[in-house]
């Protein structure tokens, strides 16, 4: 048991360290100067030489990337290229967005997308299940900036209710905040409702011809408590899986919903300072998506591994 | 996603299930738009027409005009092609590698190489797709070309765990052994058993990816990192239409229909190709 | 006999009654919210070349010995006066006295001395550390007196003292200016909200006339439908700069608004690779010209007029001559020129485009018009630090797209190592003379002979120039109209 999770950790180790290189080279290949961004296009030589020994691009690749490491482990993202202010506190700024628009769309998806499965489930092969089967293909079909697009022209140029984009910050209000989240989590939520649409209905089915379900319709159990005691509480294990995998597709989604909507958050952040060339950022920010996606899967892995002593042998 | 079970319900039609007939359809349409834009469209696409800007849909320009004053219309046509040159060659090359690789490490079940190939494709798996394309279109510089590759490459993972999860089902199997009694080498019974036996469930999974891929497309060339002007791209279409969204609403609804479109016909396309050819694969996880 | 109690009493009624004309006052409006596109990267004008961070702080927050006035004269500012000698490099600068930084710091020679030695340092980051080369020494002989000595008589060396990058700093503040920048400037830094807004108030100790605003907002709108939809519905008094000309009609129709379009120091140029074949021939570049309908491009890019040029140079500037007739819009002659230089079946080429929607949009239309005489251009976009990089430094291109905003910038044609690549002798000649040339009139004729000179050789395709589209509150006075120098003066509003 012990060798196991030693040899998982060890594993987690070795793929993070293998993407902060992966990482780090990739970013060394871009074409561009920090400092030249910064200095314009009347920059002096000297000038140039003077801000690449400021942001510390003067040393060598190898020392640069231990420096790197080195300061991640000990807290210290460095300092943006652009803003020159510490890494961390950017990300700090930018996190009061994207996280609560995230965790939003979570709930929304789910919101929409398991009752929408439980009914399919429930009423198999009738109207109301093509029905939602045609709405999860829809979801998955519309491209979520332009749902965010149709979005904007019902509910901002239209109707006027909701601000078209841009974020005022918490300090505004809790409800004025909220408002101009509402559009975008809505647009990230559709294809991850229509996908846990599709995994809760599956997931349903299957269970419903499981023998303990028969059991329970055998004993006499009315339909519904069986849905609810038995079916549902099952299927509710590959949701959450989905939820956890499905966590790099809603950060991807993030980085384009964000610029449809202009919100400060990270996913325009990374965007922006690729766009900018503030290296610094766009390393730690990619290395905190890639290692926040390695430890969910090594979760996910650990977690099954623990419920299933076979997977361990792998 | 394809691991997730699409049981259309009340499917008792036989192959030729509605999913098939309509995505058919809507692909047809899409590459019949395709294929018509070389020979007509009702204006060059890229034909400018500065002081017919902005104009609403009419009969002389159905989907109306852009900022420059070319037809919306023929853009859609020729942005059709787009799509569709983008999903062929990401497929092409997630699913010719990807298969490769698999196979390889089917038959090197385990072993060094098996665990070196799977454990990268895992590792990609770790990054952001949009971020992992958005990086290597600023290396390489954005265009359609480039944005292929980025796809195409992001594809290969799939294509290499399916290709690798199916051949050792086939591996497994009694008539294998007496390939190999035949004296067949690995690479011949590769080739002459493995391969035939798996295309079809290669072929379902390229259609699915060709629709992520027509999406991924569309949301680089809406970041500006895919398709370059002049050519017509439904993504950068979008992205233009925003700053007219106040005023010239039809140029951000027709562009995303198009794409929505065509997404859902291969999607449904790649169901009803997955029941038709093996409906055991319907309740296969 | 008075009781403590009525004394109390009395007192309380005077504080009453002298917080009635504050009360008064306040009702009306004394502060103002202003919408610009880009957001500063930081608060400090000598740390980096990004216009946002002169449009915010030049003139608000930090001030120069000298200042540009909105028509684009010279003003004293924190120099009084200052008089050349006749050896044509010695400075003497009359400072103002009794100023203060915002930290209660007195202003001085020393810190001027130390603002100018700073910016030459060796380790110097100042974005246009060419303003200050000629700089032979600086001397201090007393508080109020700067006397700073030339290497050679340069001409625009007092100009230059206007810019973001020549500004007074403190030397015990100076490290922390990026973040909270303190300078003498009438308005003084606040709070920064990083992503959406910047405050600054007034500063009750400033030397010259109070501002009539007390508070003063800048609210940082990237898209340009938020900026329309923000002064539409009163957000916002004005707009710097806004970035959706699309919607300066429907702005216009909004009585509550005023808008202008005004000219800008942006000359915007289909730059142009002179050391590179085919375009090292003159009349490939000349055919380049004639297949240039301005006109249409600047309609496509804007959707209204904007202020066509014929060469590098500003019509804000007295010495500006109208040459945009030197190649007029001609495809046949283009295509007459392109069979002269041996291109009888045009050639293909690239465009290299930087980020800004301007130079996205010029250059579509760009390359649809050199299609129409047979040059066959295919579109490269770039963002900016890789337009840096390949086309800036490595010159790694064919054309390009990009707006020249640094003021009077023409000189830039006489730098070899700039991307142009024109190196002719005899601009730089001209160049150089201009430099030593001290005499306004003089200078002006020399400048008119050089703008020519460009426009003869079509060194780029000369599009436009940038325009500043202001909009503001009907009732908002003060605003620039056009922009000789990127800033926005909050001393000047007020409201009406």
């Amino acid at each position: 048991m012990i060798g196991y999770i030693l040899r998982r950790l060890f594993a987690l180790v070795a793929t993070l360290l293998m993407a902060a290189l992966v990482i780090f080279l990739v970013l060394e290949v871009l074409p561009g100067d920090p400092a030249a961004v910064t200095l314009g296009l009347n920059a002096s030589p000297e000038a140039l030489a003077a801000l690449h020994a400021e942001m510390g691009l003067d040393k060598p690749a190898p020392l640069r990337f231990l420096l790197w490491l080195g300061g991640m482990a000990t807290g210290d993202l460095g300092e943006s290229y652009t803003y020159r202010v510490p890494v961390a506190q950017l990300i700090g700024e930018r996190m009061a967005v994207t996280l609560p628009l995230a965790v939003l769309a979570i709930l929304l998806a789910v919101a929409i997308g398991m009752p929408l499965g439980v009914v399919a489930a429930s009423r198999h092969g009738k109207a109301v299940d093509a029905g939602v089967m045609a709405f999860a293909q829809a979801g998955l079909a519309i491209p979520n900036f332009w749902f965010g697009l149709l979005l904007v022209l019902v509910f901002a140029v239209g109707l006027g209710w909701l601000p078209a984009n841009g974020f005022p910050g918490w300090q505004a209000g809790l409800g004025v905040a909220l408002k101009s989240l509402a559009m975008p989590a809505l647009a990230l939520a559709l294809p991850q409702a229509a996908i846990i649409a599709r995994v809760t209905r599956s997931a349903m089915l299957d269970t419903l011809q499981e023998d303990f379900v028969r059991t329970a319709r055998a004993k006499g159990l009315s339909e519904s408590t069986t849905m609810r005691r038995h079916a549902l509480r099952n299927a509710l294990i590959p949701v959450v899986t989905i939820l956890g995998l499905q966590f790099s597709v809603l950060i991807a989604g993030a980085i384009i919903i964000e610029n449809v909507f202009a919100l400060p958050g990270l996913g325009r952040l990374v965007f922006q300072a690729i766009a900018q060339h503030d290296l610094i950022v766009v390393k730690d920010l990619v290395m905190l998506f890639a290692g926040l996606a390695i430890l969910i899967n090594f979760a996910v892995e650990l977690l099954y591994g623990l419920i299933d002593p076979r997977l361990r042998q792998a | 996603m394809s691991a997730i079970d699409d049981t259309a319900p009340g499917r008792r039609h036989g192959w030729l299930s509605p999913s098939l007939l309509i995505g058919a359809g809507l692909s047809v349409l899409i590459v019949l738009a395709a294929l018509v834009s070389y020979a007509w469209t009702p204006y060059p696409p890229t034909q400018m027409a500065i002081l017919q800007r902005l104009q609403g849909p009419s009969a002389a320009h159905w989907f109306g005009t852009d900022q420059f004053g070319r037809d919306v219309f023929s853009m859609i046509m020729v942005g059709a092609r787009n799509s569709l040159a983008v999903g062929l060659g990401a497929v092409g090359i997630g699913m010719v590698l990807g298969t490769a690789l698999g196979l390889v490490a089917a038959l090197r079940r385990d072993g060094l190489l098996d665990n070196l190939i799977m454990r990268t494709a895992d590792f990609t798996h770790a990054f952001p797709a949009v971020l992992t394309a958005i990086m290597m279109t600023a290396i390489a510089g954005p265009g359609m070309l480039n944005a292929v590759v980025a796809i195409g490459v992001l594809n290969l993972p799939y294509f290499a765990r399916l290709a690798r999860g199916a051949a050792l089902q086939v591996w497994a199997q009694d008539f294998i052994q007496a390939a190999r009694a035949n004296g067949l080498s690995n690479r011949q019974i590769t080739i002459a058993h493995v391969l035939p036996n798996i295309a079809g469930i290669l072929v379902v999974q390229a259609t699915i990816q060709f629709a992520l891929a027509v999406l991924a497309e569309a949301g680089l060339s809406y970041l500006g990192l895919g398709t370059q002007p002049p050519n017509p791209s439904w993504g950068r279409m979008l992205n233009e239409a925003q700053t007219f969204m106040a005023t010239q609403p039809w140029l951000a609804i027709f562009p995303g229909a198009a794409i929505a479109l065509a997404v859902l016909g291969l999607n449904l396309l790649g169901d009803g190709l997955r029941d038709a050819i093996d409906p055991r694969l319907r309740r296969s996880r | 006999m008075t009781t403590r109690r009525d004394l109390l009493a009395g007192a309380g009624l005077a504080a009453l009654a002298a917080q009635l004309p504050m009360a008064a006052l306040a009702q009306a409006k004394d502060s103002v919210t202003i919408s610009m596109t880009l957001e500063p990267p930081t608060l400090d004008p000598t740390s980096g070349a990004a216009q946002a961070i002169r449009e915010v702080t030049l003139q608000n927050i930090f001030e120069g010995l000298v200042k540009m006035d909105r028509t684009g004269k010279i003003q004293p500012c924190l120099a009084q006066s200052w008089e050349i000698a006749p050896d044509n490099v010695t400075h003497t600068f009359k400072l103002r006295t009794g100023v203060t930084f915002h930290d209660g710091t007195p202003f001085t020679a020393e810190q001027v001395k130390f603002s100018f030695e700073r910016a030459v340092a060796a380790d110097s980051t100042n974005a246009q550390k060419q303003l200050f080369t000629p700089i032979a020494e600086i001397a201090a002989p007393d508080p109020a007196t700067v006397v700073i000595k030339l290497k050679q008589p340069t001409a625009n060396f007092i100009y230059g003292l206007s810019w973001g990058d020549a500004v007074i700093v403190a030397p015990q503040s100076a490290a922390n200016n990026k973040t909270n920048p303190v300078g003498t400037g009438p308005f003084k830094f606040v709070r920064w909200n990083r992503g959406d807004r910047l405050e600054f108030a007034r500063n009750d100790a400033y030397w010259g006339e109070k501002p009539a605003l007390a508070k003063a907002t800048f609210r940082f709108l990237s898209d340009p439908q938020a900026q329309v939809a923000a002064l539409q519905a009163g957000d916002v008094d004005a707009n710097t700069n806004l970035s959706a000309p699309e919607a300066v009609a429907q702005l216009k129709s909004d009585p509550k608004l005023k808008v202008t379009i005004g000219k800008t120091e942006g000359e915007t140029v289909l730059g142009t690779n002179n050391a590179k074949a085919p375009f090292d021939k003159l009349k490939v570049r000349q055919a380049i010209a004639h297949a240039l309908d301005r006109k249409t491009i600047a309609l496509g890019v804007y959707g209204f007029d904007v202020t066509l040029i014929g060469s590098h140079f500003s019509p804000l500037h007295p010495a500006y001559v109208d040459l945009t007739g030197t190649y007029p819009y001609d495809p046949a002659k283009a295509k007459a020129l392109l069979a002269e230089a041996g291109f009888p079946n045009g050639f293909s080429c690239t465009l290299k485009l930087p980020p800004p929607s301007y130079a996205r949009r010029a250059g579509e239309i760009v390359a649809a018009m050199l299609g129409q005489v047979g040059i066959t251009v295919s579109i490269e976009p770039l963002e900016f630090p890789q337009w840096l990089e390949r086309v800036f430094r490595n010159k790694d291109y064919d054309l390009s797209i990009i707006a020249h905003t640094e003021p009077l910038d023409i000189d830039i044609y006489a730098r070899d190592q700039y991307y142009f690549q024109y190196r002719n002798p005899e601009f730089k000649t001209l160049i150089a003379k201009i430099s030593g040339t001290l005499d306004e009139t003089a200078r002006n004729e020399l400048y008119k002979q050089a703008q020519q000179m460009l426009a003869r050789d079509a060194v780029n395709g000369f599009l436009f120039i940038l325009p500043k589209i202001t909009v503001a509150k009907a009732n908002l006075d003060g605003m620039w109209t056009d922009w000789p120098l990127p800033v926005t003066p909050l001393a000047e509003l007020r409201w009406r």
